[in-house]
């Protein structure tokens, strides 16, 4: 099964990380005397003993390394992946450890033929007796990605870590499991039938003998299963080790430093290089001036490189730049500091806020594209006792993570390497292979953990500009690091900016008979009819539409894609039609919601009361606090889809008499569906979406003047503190009986609406423009 | 130019120019990698190291303002992760992507070096890093779970200091 390795992967691997401990008084050794394997390197080795498949190597100490081919950004899948297989192995967990899955691999190996389709089905229920398995198949294949070689689906993005790749996780450990069970049994002289398997121990019951792992894995990696299209996965009423907390296995490696992120990576020989590219979106060099700086101290060259093809990097727009190359990255980086660039910019410059918002508004005149529609919502609203109109908006948003862009490269005629914190190696490998003109065959791409992600930042044009600088400079791996300013300004896309404006007739009670919500965005935006479709709020005669502002900024998934946006437009709504209908909020949206035809109904209502519970709804507090409350689920159509996460949210605010905000305690009720894989994880999402929520509420906008963006570090876009921080949190998990589409980013959105309600109960202030810190938001 | 720099112990020489920020010296010179880069500005403190003891930006500190210092990184911490805030780390699974969290234990390792049982009032006051995974729950609960631990054992708390 395994497929001759060309060595030099070995070689370059295991050369390419380490720390250089000098002892004592002298000098330090320079990165080409390097040559120390550094275990904390993440990514695929050969291994030194025979795998089992090519997920699983059990060593004679009975140590699992487990492949795991997405990539940890902090969202747990470093752990949760392992879990999958390790359920299914049902070896010992204390002593699985985790090595990424090699992309260079899954372009030469394919996946054997009857691993690639489940024979439950897509989204088999809990207790299916043909076993269990994910809630769909993989999406369809492209001319970039596959999904059919060896590691199946490498990449990291749609929450799709365990609904999409639950399968052939589970398979991969349950193939494993039943070849060292073969082993076991030729072993011991008994049939494999007789034998059982728990925690790396194979026991034959009738005599007691037991045999572990490491004595047979060897065997079982020579042995083949018969027929392996009959082996049967659990089905989640099965499962022991998914469903308990584990703490995460990369945490240990990530409180000594010793985790590699790509920023860490040392290749002997390596060159460095600082990267600027054009400030406008789609623009490119005009000229530059590398005398000004060729006598700077390292200087080794300026690398010109174009704009990234789209085609390369799901069609988002960026621009061309320099690179500075120099023997340190401070040098590039001073270098490049002094380096005389003149643009030729693209005809976006006139592009300000103002004038963009001022067009989103004006795409809200016209009809639109309508994604829902019932009944006749004109002539209910001419029937209406009172019409409620409102505007909101909301602005760009960066998803900041820690870690700067950055890759390093080593371009050869016939080979790339790169090493990079990627959220999908797949599509990196086929980046490299067109821009160096290289078979995908002869791509490597080494995979580290990623400072943060937060909806595909881990996909930005990183590798592209590091392949595209790697290129020039044939023969010499380069590392590219963007600068703190590069990062946010042409190196990520950006959470669209928005506006809605909703207009509802109430009847005499109250309730609203019509609705007419139109929702704009720039045209680039991710998912901008996501909870919308319908709201769940019951409105017998509805027009939801969609309106887009065609500008030039690279939008794209930032974590909840939509949802942010939209769920703080319609919590917002529908929190003035309670106040206009003088009702508890709570109350209010819990009759539309039963009045709902959205499935999954009575799941919405049971979040909205257990966190009202939770919350102590109703009962008094200090003056100047005030209790906020939201609700969203994520799903396509709420009318059809199965598939579904939901959450419901209470925010517990205090303003001060001077206008200061604070947000003092967050109470969560959260869709389990019928089992996450380590709710551990799924906690700790929960517990920084509130930091999310927060961030995106009070202190973060990314503006416009003259076609760029006018934040560029933490200074202008402020990411809060401990101080900030609730100092109550409250999670808990209710049980429903359908898939998840995902639990990293359905406790988000709600943040925002229910701490701007609570601040109107407090204040009277209702804001409809985010963030908070703009507004004034005194009080007497 | 050639700097003595003492970090972790070990007296080390750099040749780099005077006014290179001490974070790069660390990383590329030295390959004390675990000490991060963030934002270059002194913003979010993912470069935090102790400088004389005390919680620094590295970014934002020249090398030749860090000659005759004592300096300690991550990797001086502990050998082996054993420092009871690391210990206290682990335990309540702290992190997430991680990469902020270097500069964060080292933040707190300084402000129970200066204030053992910290009230959340000291602790908002005293660690100031930037984590955008939103870990701050678990931070929170993690620097009064290491004030016990060095209480129960206060041998430890001086490890920094040496």
């Amino acid at each position: 099964m395994t497929p001759k390795m060309d060595r030099r992967e070995f070689f370059i691997t295991t050369a390419a990380v380490g720390g250089a401990l000098v002892i004592g008084f002298g000098w330090p050794r320079r990165a080409e005397a390097v040559d120390v394997t550094t275990p904390a390197a993440p990514w695929y080795r050969e291994p030194s003993v025979p795998e089992i498949n090519a997920w699983i190597v059990v060593a004679p100490d009975d140590t699992v390394t487990i492949r795991i081919g997405q990539t940890e950004l902090g969202q747990g899948v470093w752990t949760a992946c392992a879990m999958m297989i390790a359920e299914e192995l049902q070896c010992d967990w204390s002593k699985v450890r985790g090595e990424y899955a090699s992309a260079n691999r899954d372009a030469r190996e394919q996946a054997p033929a009857w691993t690639l389709k489940n024979p439950a089905g897509p989204k088999p229920a809990p207790t299916d007796p043909r076993g269990g398995g994910g809630s769909g198949d993989l999406p369809a294949t492209n001319e970039r990605v596959s999904w059919t070689g060896v590691y199946r689906r490498m990449s990291t993005h749609r929450s799709g870590s365990v609904k999409m790749n639950l399968y052939f996780y589970q398979l991969a450990g349950a193939e494993a499991r039943e070849r060292l069970l073969l082993a076991a049994a030729e072993r011991l002289g008994v049939p494999a039938s007789e034998l059982t398997a728990k925690d790396s121990i194979i026991t034959h019951a009738a005599t007691g003998r037991t045999v572990r792992y490491g004595q047979v894995a060897a065997r079982a990696a020579e042995l083949q299963h018969p027929h392996p299209e009959t082996i049967r996965i659990k089905s989640a009423h099965e499962f022991t080790l998914m469903g308990t907390e584990r703490r995460n296995l990369d945490v240990p490696s990530k409180v000594t430093g010793q985790a590699v992120y790509a920023i860490d990576v040392k290749v002997p020989g390596t060159l460095h290089a600082c990267a600027r590219a054009c400030p406008v979106w789609g623009g490119d060099v005009k000229r530059y001036d590398f005398n000004a700086i060729k006598s700077m101290p390292g200087v080794h060259a300026v690398v010109q490189f174009p704009r990234p093809d789209a085609g390369l990097i799901r069609n988002r727009q960026f621009s061309g730049g320099v690179a500075v190359v120099a023997d340190s990255w401070w040098h590039a980086k001073t270098a490049l500091d002094g380096l005389p660039v003149e643009w030729e910019y693209p005809p976006y410059t006139h592009l300000d806020t103002g004038n963009m918002q001022r067009a989103l508004i004006d795409a809200m005149k016209e009809p639109g594209h309508v994604i829902y529609q019932r009944g006749n919502v004109e002539d209910a609203m001419a029937r209406a006792a009172r019409v409620v109109d409102a505007t909101y908006d909301v602005p760009y948003l960066a998803r900041a993570r820690m870690e700067p862009g950055n890759a390093t490269a080593l371009v050869t005629d016939d080979r790339v390497d790169i090493w990079i914190g990627d959220q999908s190696p797949q599509e990196t490998r086929f980046s490299a292979s067109q821009i160096a003109g290289v078979p995908q065959e002869n791509v490597y791409v080494h995979t580290t953990h990623l400072g943060g992600g937060f909806g595909r930042n881990g996909n930005g044009p990183q590798a592209e500009h590091a392949v595209m600088v790697a290129k020039a400079l044939k023969g010499r791996p380069v590392k590219l690091q963007w600068t703190r300013e590069e990062d946010w300004s042409v190196g990520t896309t950006y959470r669209a900016m928005g506006a809605a404006h909703i207009r509802a007739g109430l009847d005499a009670d109250g309730y609203p008979i019509a609705m007419d919500l139109r929702a704009a965005a720039d045209s680039n935006a991710a998912a901008p009819e996501r909870g919308l479709t319908p709201p769940a709020y019951f409105v017998p005669n509805l027009r939801v539409s969609n309106h887009f502002g065609k500008f030039h900024v690279p939008c794209s998934t930032r974590r909840a894609t939509g949802s942010p946006s939209n769920v703080f437009f319609v919590e917002s709504f529908i929190e003035e039609l309670a106040h206009a209908a003088g009702k508890d909020p709570y109350e209010y949206r819990r009759e539309l919601i039963s009045r709902s035809t959205i499935v999954f109904e009575e799941d919405w209502l049971k979040a909205l009361d257990l966190v009202a519970e939770m919350s102590g709804w109703g009962k008094p507090l200090p003056e100047g606090w005030a209790r906020g409350i939201a609700i969203d689920d994520r799903r396509n159509n709420r009318e059809e889809a199965d598939v579904c996460t939901i959450c419901a949210a209470v925010c517990t605010v205090s303003v001060s008499k001077a206008g200061a905000v604070r947000l003092e305690r967050v109470d969560v009720a959260f869709d389990e569906g019928f089992g996450f894989v380590n709710p551990l994880s799924v906690r700790k999402q929960i517990e920084g979406q509130v930091a999310w929520g927060w961030n995106d509420a009070m202190h973060q906008a990314f503006t416009v003047k003259d076609g760029r963006m006018e934040q560029n570090n933490f200074h202008d876009f402020p990411v809060s503190r401990m101080s900030e921080y609730p100092r109550e949190v409250h999670i808990r998990f209710f049980r429903t009986n359908h898939w998840l589409e995902g639990v990293g980013e359905e406790a988000m959105s709600q943040i925002p609406p229910a701490i701007v309600n609570a601040v109107f109960r407090i204040t009277g202030k209702r804001v409809r423009s985010l963030p908070l810190r703009k507004h004034d938001l005194r009080w007497a | 130019m050639a700097f003595a720099l003492t970090v972790n112990g070990v007296r080390y020489v750099v040749d780099v120019e005077p006014e290179t920020p001490l974070l790069w010296a660390l990383r590329d010179t030295l390959d004390l990698t675990g000490t991060k880069y963030g934002c270059g500005i002194g913003q979010c403190g993912a470069c935090t190291v102790h400088v004389n003891g005390r919680p620094v930006r590295s970014c934002s500190l020249p090398v030749k303002a860090a000659v005759g210092a004592t300096i300690t990184t991550i990797e001086g911490l502990s050998p082996d992760g054993t420092h009871p805030v690391q210990l206290a780390w682990k335990e309540l699974d702290v992190p997430q992507c991680g990469y902020c969290q270097s500069g964060m234990i080292m933040a707190a390792v300084a402000l129970l070096q200066r204030t053992p049982a910290p009230t959340d009032d000291d602790i908002d006051t005293g660690v100031t890093n930037a984590c955008r995974c939103g870990t701050y729950y678990r931070v929170r609960q993690a620097i009064h779970r290491a004030a016990a631990l060095m209480s129960a054992s206060p041998s430890r708390s001086a490890e920094d200091k040496r």
